[in-house]
């Protein structure tokens, strides 16, 4: 009778859903306690240096608690992959990414059966058929014998998975990172529905394959806003916009990744990025460009930033000739800015 | 709590954000790990779980910081307090006596601090022997003992119970005040403040005195929040109507005050088309072999082709010129036409376009770089005056532009085919109908007046593979997505 009941209780998910630490078995402990409150998410990802700010640490949170994917969007180079890989690498979890393009088909995400092998098999199984076959009379006898052997060609074992069903077979877990998805095409997103809010992919021949109920992935989707997302996949997601930090957070973000570069210089390259994110580019400089600078400025042994220097390393920040151009006037009056203020 | 976020999720439906009804029960379950408390989290929640997409997210925050602000009505001081010689637990006591047995007459939530009706009076002040008066009226009470967050509260149920999201223009907002002020249990005050301003007693007359004073505030807060309600429902609804007439309003009938709006819809509906259109369809050429592909792909199982590819050609983004009359009749169509046509540049990213009144010209170039004002302003100041000539025009359009015609091209002319009496020169237009993949030829005048007067189009329509009358947004929005969708 307990056991009935314990098999019960184990079947209402919506009950154990409420429960924070649902996930409680010994093994799993240290893994919700990176997850337990929007803080510690926020100090284990710093610990990373991925400076977080509340609204990605509590999507973060609520990803986990409700199982619920995160669709990412932002301008290019805020940190959206970076989020994904920084909360495996919290978690000591797998990261598995698959790299949308377009032409993205279920052969290349999902699974693709293992031909070649097939093949070699039946080749090599040709001879022992005989042997089975013996002693079976007619046609039928024999096809009710091969019946017996069931599917074998159809089976895991020749079965190719790719990045979808390998998050999925991850016993321990996973983060399973769709970069870019707006780059795939329409029928690729309905491929994902099934995935993301059942955690489960359907193969014809061999039946539901499903993710382990207390481990299932963490999905992060990243999209760089090329096209809208369909209204099917945003709505199974959090979504969670990633806008350009402001001046204390990206200052405290290079402090994280070039803790090389003194305060002095710090400040008064984050101002200068902030100003130029005012003006109308082609392309405004991310905050992997700011890092790239930091980089370079401590290569070139730079005390503080001046006019001449700031020139010559604008290829680093500005990616079009045309920005480069219309900031090269401006770099006097920015550099003497950014001086300023620091 | 439910209910709150269910008007919140209405407020935002309104308000132009696309939520799901399993949105919303995602919001209910993630509000089990957040709580309330702590109000920046409750907000990123819903607006991760509500707002998807920079716009909405930006709807959402106004929506979010109206809807669940009260600050304003916290901060305004309840004159009066409490009694001067207070007998905290009695008064208290008297309170939730008076609180509880009643219901809400709408019968709706049940919060902690509502349920006053006007039921309070049977309490007769008259009976109150104490030396010290205390307000007896569940409202006077509420006024002066309770806390803020109680009147708040109060407040806020009685607005549901008289439904004051129902709220639809302006005016009605004294109408809501007073039916507000009537739920929380205005009469029972009233009647209270008149019997102790009788009373001989100087207390009594002073408690009425401070009574009517916080009951003149409340008003004001009543108003204030009924202002808010109707700014976060109406407001909205208001703008909807708006849009719906805007659309089905014929365009020369538009006055320039009303351009901001219309060019907002455009954009609205171009955003919609867009998002309908934006999927690239592939058209398989059943049974042709794509040699190549076939080879690549079938080398992983030993070079034997089981697994063929078929040749397989990708839909067309429409290549569309559109030739715009422009003089003064008409040109209030073409703005909004290539208005249209230039919000849909990232599905058909190939426009065209022209003007003429008499003499044909290419403004492509003009729409491209310079918005949208600027640009219709100068095709009208260079092409829009002389008198209209379809011959010249076609005339015009074969010397320069008839080379570029080919069997993907869709050509729209928007025009009343109004000449003049003019040559029509209608075999230019047979030439073009036999060259391109379609005309269309869009009249904003109605089918019964195309053959009155100078009208040429019996000569023109023979020609077309489509006319239509477009003389309104929502014809507009058709004739586009008509042409969206047959481009293959």
């Amino acid at each position: 009778m307990p056991d009935a009941l314990l098999a019960r209780a184990a079947h209402q998910k919506p009950d154990a859903s409420l429960n924070p630490f649902k996930r409680g078995s010994p093994l799993t402990l240290e893994r919700d306690e990176h997850l337990a409150t929007i803080e510690a998410i926020h100090s284990g990802l710093a610990g990373l240096n991925y400076i977080s700010n509340k609204q990605i640490a509590t999507a973060v949170f609520l990803a986990y608690h409700l199982d619920k994917p995160v669709l990412i969007e932002g301008p290019p180079g805020v940190g959206k992959t970076e989020l994904a890989k920084s909360v495996a690498n919290m978690l000591d979890i797998t990261c598995i990414r698959l790299q949308c393009y377009e032409g993205l088909d279920e052969s290349k995400a999902i699974y693709e059966w293992k031909y070649g092998k097939q093949l070699l098999y039946t080749q090599v199984l040709k001879e022992t058929l005989g042997e089975i076959l013996d002693g079976a009379k007619g046609l039928t006898e024999s096809v009710a014998k091969l019946h017996e052997f069931g599917d074998v060609f159809f089976s895991e074992e020749f079965l190719e998975p790719r990045p979808l069903m390998k998050a999925l077979k991850e016993e321990a877990g996973c983060v399973l990172l769709i970069d870019e998805v707006d780059k795939s095409d329409h029928e690729f997103e309905s491929l994902l529905l099934e995935m993301l809010s059942d955690y489960q992919l359907s193969i014809p021949e061999i039946g539901t394959i499903k993710a382990n109920p207390d481990r299932k992935p963490l999905v992060f989707l990243t999209s760089n806003n090329t096209r809208e997302i369909s209204d099917a996949l945003k709505r199974r997601c959090l979504h969670l916009y990633i806008p350009f930090p402001d001046a204390d957070l990206e200052s405290q973000i290079v402090q994280a990744r070039v803790p090389e570069v003194p305060a002095e210089l710090r400040r008064q390259l984050v101002t200068f990025i902030q100003a130029l994110r005012e003006m109308d580019l082609k392309k405004v400089p991310a905050i992997s460009e700011t890092i790239d600078w930091a980089k370079a400025l401590i290569l070139l042994h730079t005390e503080s930033l001046d006019a001449e220097l700031v020139k010559q390393t604008l290829n680093v920040i500005l990616k079009f000739q045309e920005d480069i151009e219309s900031v090269t006037g401006e770099v006097q009056m920015l550099t003497n800015k950014a001086l300023k203020s620091s | 709590m439910e209910k709150t976020i269910v008007d919140f999720v209405k407020v935002l439906r309104t308000a132009e954000v696309k939520v799901s009804p399993a949105e919303t029960l995602d919001v209910m379950a993630a509000i089990e790990f957040v709580g309330y408390e702590d109000r920046l989290l409750f907000k990123n929640t819903l607006s991760m779980l509500l707002a998807k997409n920079p716009e909405e997210k930006e709807t959402f925050e106004t929506c979010f910081e109206k809807f669940f602000t009260f600050d304003d009505v916290m901060k305004a001081p309840v004159s009066g307090g409490s009694p001067d010689e207070s007998q905290d637990s009695d008064a208290f006591e008297d309170e939730n006596a008076g609180n509880n047995p009643q219901g809400q007459p709408g019968g709706k939530g049940s919060g902690q601090g509502g349920g006053q009706g006007s039921a309070a009076d049977a309490e007769d002040p008259e009976d109150d022997d104490q030396a010290t008066p205390a307000p007896t009226s569940a409202l006077g009470q509420l006024l002066l003992q309770g806390t803020r967050s109680d009147l708040m509260v109060s407040m806020a149920e009685a607005g549901r119970a008289v439904e004051v999201n129902q709220i639809v223009v302006f005016t009605q907002k004294g109408l809501y005040t007073r039916k507000i002020m009537d739920q929380m249990g205005l009469k029972g005050l009233q009647e209270e403040i008149s019997q102790r301003q009788e009373a001989a007693d100087r207390g009594e007359q002073r408690l009425a005195g401070k009574l009517k004073r916080a009951r003149d505030q409340l008003r004001d807060q009543v108003r204030d929040y009924v202002e808010k309600q109707f700014f976060l429902h109406a407001d909205e609804h208001g703008k909807q109507l708006r849009e719906e007439l805007l659309k089905k309003v014929k365009l020369s009938n538009l006055e320039k005050r009303n351009h901001k709006d219309v060019q907002e819809i455009v954009f609205k509906m171009a955003k919609k088309l867009v998002s309908i259109h934006s999927k690239r369809r592939k058209t398989h050429k059943r049974g042709q072999l794509d040699i190549r592909k076939t080879l690549r792909h079938n080398m992983q199982y030993d070079g034997i082709f089981f697994d063929l590819k078929w040749k397989s050609v990708k839909v067309d983004r429409p290549k569309v010129m559109c030739i715009c009359d422009v003089s003064g009749s008409v040109s209030n169509y073409s703005r909004f036409l290539l208005m249209f046509l230039y919000s849909l540049a990232e599905i058909i990213p190939k426009v065209r376009s022209f003007a003429f009144s008499s003499d044909l010209g290419e403004v492509t170039r003009l729409f491209q770089n310079s918005n949208l004002e600027d640009a219709m302003a100068k095709t009208m100041r260079d092409y829009g005056n002389g008198s209209t000539d379809y011959g010249q025009m076609f005339e015009d359009f074969k010397r320069n532009c008839m080379d570029d015609v080919d069997n993907k091209t869709t050509i729209i002319i928007l025009g009343d085919a109004r000449n003049n009496h003019g040559d029509p020169k209608s075999e230019i237009l047979r030439e073009m109908y036999e060259k391109s993949k379609r005309v269309i030829w869009l009249n904003p005048e109605p089918r019964s007046n195309w053959l009155v007067g100078d009208a040429e189009m019996k000569k023109y329509s023979p020609n077309c593979h489509q006319t239509e009358v477009c003389n309104s947004l929502t014809h507009l929005e058709r004739v586009v997505s008509n042409l969206l969708k047959y481009a293959a």
